[in-house]
């Protein structure tokens, strides 16, 4: 593998996520009790080899960076290379859903410059899986083509981009929708660097454009090349992906794959005492993070540090984030509480088909 | 350089014989306890609560969990640029290499470490104790009391005072008799083997042991007798709150169980004073459908697929499907194979328990499952 720098855009959120992409990117939701979305390309860069990555941060950076710090929890605060955080642009509406603004690669082109890599690799941050990229960086130097896009084969009707492949392998066409093939995009691709710098000169002009619209147009040009991946892909795209996708933990094979291989998922390192289930305690088919105590009944849950459950108190399907307090009595169902929310005793509060967000700090 | 107040020398290189197979591949200090601690993060955090931010740790035995441990000494704020955690094994000289021969020895061998931050105090700390303790407040009494040494104390029932080092002090707390593990005690003020010294008069009397060939070089045997006998001025400080020592198997395994008390002695949820530790990055526990958890301490990591009463497991240890694990301390990386029972016993670190063991009994001695245990799948 030719040297290859990552970069990871962070910079896009959405307004319809109930409340929990208010104040932060996809990038920096929690995802299982302890991490957050961009731990999983931030990791499987690092464990690829990749020694500089660039994180193009979004305009409300703060719970972003309070997570990555200077990269020390991912192993890539280093003297040669290390983690870079890039300002990405403030979008108007029409532009926040963007991964790949052309814009944040003009202003940030000294990034790659500097690094003068032979390929680099982009990424979103709304995917959660465990690859090894490096096979991925090695068929793409092999082919010769200068793109070379990550897809995966699903079934059922999965929103995103996809990618219609042709026999040779080459990528004839990019839809937004699975009309033609299965091969969903998977937000990753592999550049040659002088293509790169080439495209961005050529199409500088169309900054306002997502850097993949503009090569969806250019695709007989340009000679782009398809790798599969075949492993677990956990899609976030709405707040209902993010309660399916975080419950997929509960398949001990989803499990398995991310988090009890060789490759490890980094994330902030906290310091919290174990858990601590008081006599009467109940739980089932749960993901418990540290510095929780648990008094009352738990039932196919996501809990994050910190969280106290109260004697009496039942909870059942939900995602609990951080330092929140379920009193004594309070029965929770189908909700997703945001960080320090309080359910005072004897609160009874159940989401129905749609998923119920409860926003930060809020006591009910 | 800039002058460091007090720094602090951690004796960390004991073999801690009588714990048995938990310490037969590591250092008593890198010892798993309460979960997801290691028994030095205590004193460590003891340190960077205290504003100590220069610790001597002094290795000899089994150092390479404890040396990777400890890393930059990060995990407790330590990696810093003037100061910080240095590890300090015995080494070669033009004239030849030994080991450690005792505490102070230890000491006496690192004095140039010392030397290079030209402190005022020296603190004297052993890994092998579990106490939150704010050590600038000994210090203070330190220097109110214009004292060469301070010895910190903790007072015993008497019936139990015979197994300790006795402090005998006049009514202002002065030491005036030192009697290691006394027959018949005049005191119930144990010592907690941590001491402040004021830094000219250790090296003095460090000096003088090392040219005493009758000398074991200890800190309780030999300098503080030599600095009584000298009438140097000794002083005992009056520690209040939980202090244990963790040297036996009934002692580790009871404070441990202790942490799970309603009211628990020693409240690692106390976050006034917290502790800090270098952990590995593990995801959050998963309690599978049928699994039980009742009373109990679990870690990052940990897959809970059987039944969990009155337990600890420590960070990434695993109980598999049809377990009962009662009255049990499992150590970070432990399996407990399908369908085996668990009482009353420690399984040490990383050993796999083979599938439907029984191991312990409700009454009688702990059970200790190392890696030579007829329990443990090889491999």
């Amino acid at each position: 593998m030719k040297k290859t720098i990552g970069l990871i855009s962070a910079s896009y959120t959405s307004r319809d996520f109930g409340g929990l992409t208010d104040e932060r990117s996809y990038a920096s939701l929690s995802y299982g009790g302890r991490y957050r979305l961009i731990d999983f390309p931030l990791s499987n860069m690092v464990n690829s080899g990749i020694d500089t990555v660039g994180v193009v941060a979004p305009y409300n950076f703060r719970s972003l960076l309070d997570h990555l710090g200077d990269g020390k929890s991912w192993d890539i605060s280093r003297k040669v290379g290390g983690m870079y955080v890039l300002p990405g642009s403030v979008y108007g509406v029409y532009n926040s859903h963007s991964k790949f603004l052309m814009r944040d690669f003009i202003e940030n082109r000294r990034y790659f410059e500097r690094a003068e890599p032979a390929n680099v690799l982009i990424s979103g941050s709304n995917m959660i899986y465990n690859m090894d990229y490096r096979p991925f960086i090695e068929r793409h130097e092999k082919s010769g083509c200068p793109v070379t896009f990550l897809y995966k084969t699903v079934e059922g009707d999965v929103p995103g981009m996809y990618l219609d492949v042709a026999e040779d392998g080459s990528v004839k066409k990019i839809n937004y929708d699975n009309a033609s093939g299965k091969k969903l995009f998977l937000d990753c691709m592999v550049v040659e660097y002088n293509f790169l710098m080439n495209f961005i000169e050529w199409f500088g002009t169309l900054d306002y454009m997502d850097i993949v619209e503009i090569m969806m147009d250019q695709l007989d040009e340009i000679g782009a090349d398809a790798y599969e991946f075949t492993g677990y892909v956990g899609n976030i795209d709405t707040v209902e992906d993010y309660m399916r996708v975080n419950m997929e933990l509960m398949d001990k094979s989803v499990r398995q794959e991310l988090f009890e291989g060789d490759r490890q998922i980094f994330t902030k390192v906290q310091d919290e005492a174990p858990v601590l289930y008081r006599p009467g305690a109940s739980v089932k088919n749960s993901f418990i993070a540290t510095g929780c105590i648990i008094e009352g009944t738990v039932e196919n849950c996501i809990i994050s540090r910190g969280v106290q459950v109260k004697k009496g108190a039942v909870l059942k399907n939900c995602i609990i984030s951080q330092s929140c307090s379920v009193l004594e009595g309070a029965c929770v169902e189908n909700v997703i509480a945001d960080k320090y929310v309080t359910f005072n005793p004897g609160t009874e509060i159940k989401g129905g088909e749609k998923t119920l967000v409860i926003r930060k700090s809020q006591s009910l | 350089m800039q002058k460091k107040e007090c720094i602090a020398m951690l004796l960390a290189g004991g073999q801690g014989s009588r714990l048995g197979d938990l310490t037969s591949a590591i250092a008593k200090p890198a010892v798993s306890f309460g979960g997801k601690y290691r028994i030095i993060d205590f004193s460590l955090s003891n340190c960077a609560n205290s504003g100590i931010d220069t610790v001597g740790v002094l290795t000899q035995y089994r150092p390479l969990v404890l040396n990777s441990y400890l890393g930059t000494g990060a995990a407790w704020d330590m990696d810093s640029a003037h100061g910080g955690v240095r590890v300090l094994p015995p080494y070669a000289t033009q004239t030849g290499g030994e080991w450690y021969a005792g505490t102070a020895d230890a000491i006496y061998h690192n004095i140039d470490y010392i030397d290079s931050y030209d402190p005022e105090y020296v603190l004297i700390l052993s890994g092998d104790h579990i106490y939150r303790m704010d050590y600038t407040r000994m210090l203070d009494a330190h220097k109110e009391k214009n004292a060469g040494l301070t010895v910190s104390v903790i007072e015993v029932p008497w019936e139990e005072a015979s197994r300790f080092g006795i402090m005998t002090t006049d009514s202002e707390d002065r030491i005036v008799r030192f009697s290691e593990k006394p027959k018949s005690p005049d005191s119930n003020l144990a010592s907690m083997g941590i001491y402040i010294f004021s830094w000219k008069v250790l090296r003095k009397a460090l000096l003088e042991d090392h040219d005493d060939p009758t000398s074991e070089k200890d800190f309780g045997k030999n300098i503080i007798p030599r600095l009584l006998s000298q009438g140097e001025n000794l002083f005992a400080y009056r520690f209040e709150g939980y202090w244990k020592d963790v040297g036996t198997i009934d002692s580790y395994y009871e404070a441990q169980m202790e942490m799970m008390d309603e009211d628990p002695p020693f409240n690692v949820y106390d976050k006034s004073m917290h502790i800090f530790s270098n952990a590995s990055v593990y995801p959050p526990h998963y309690v599978g459908e049928q699994g039980k958890v009742n009373d109990a301490m679990i870690c990052n990591g940990c897959v809970v697929l059987g039944e969990v009463e009155h337990s600890i497991l420590a960070s990434g240890a695993k109980a598999l499907e049809g377990t009962v694990v009662k009255d049990s301390i499992v150590l970070p990386d432990a399996v407990i194979g399908e369908g085996s029972t668990v009482i009353r016993a420690i399984i040490n670190e990383g050993v796999t328990v083979k599938p439907n063991s029984v191991i312990g009994s409700a009454d009688g001695p702990i059970t200790v499952v190392g890696e030579s245990s007829p329990f443990a799948r090889i491999g």
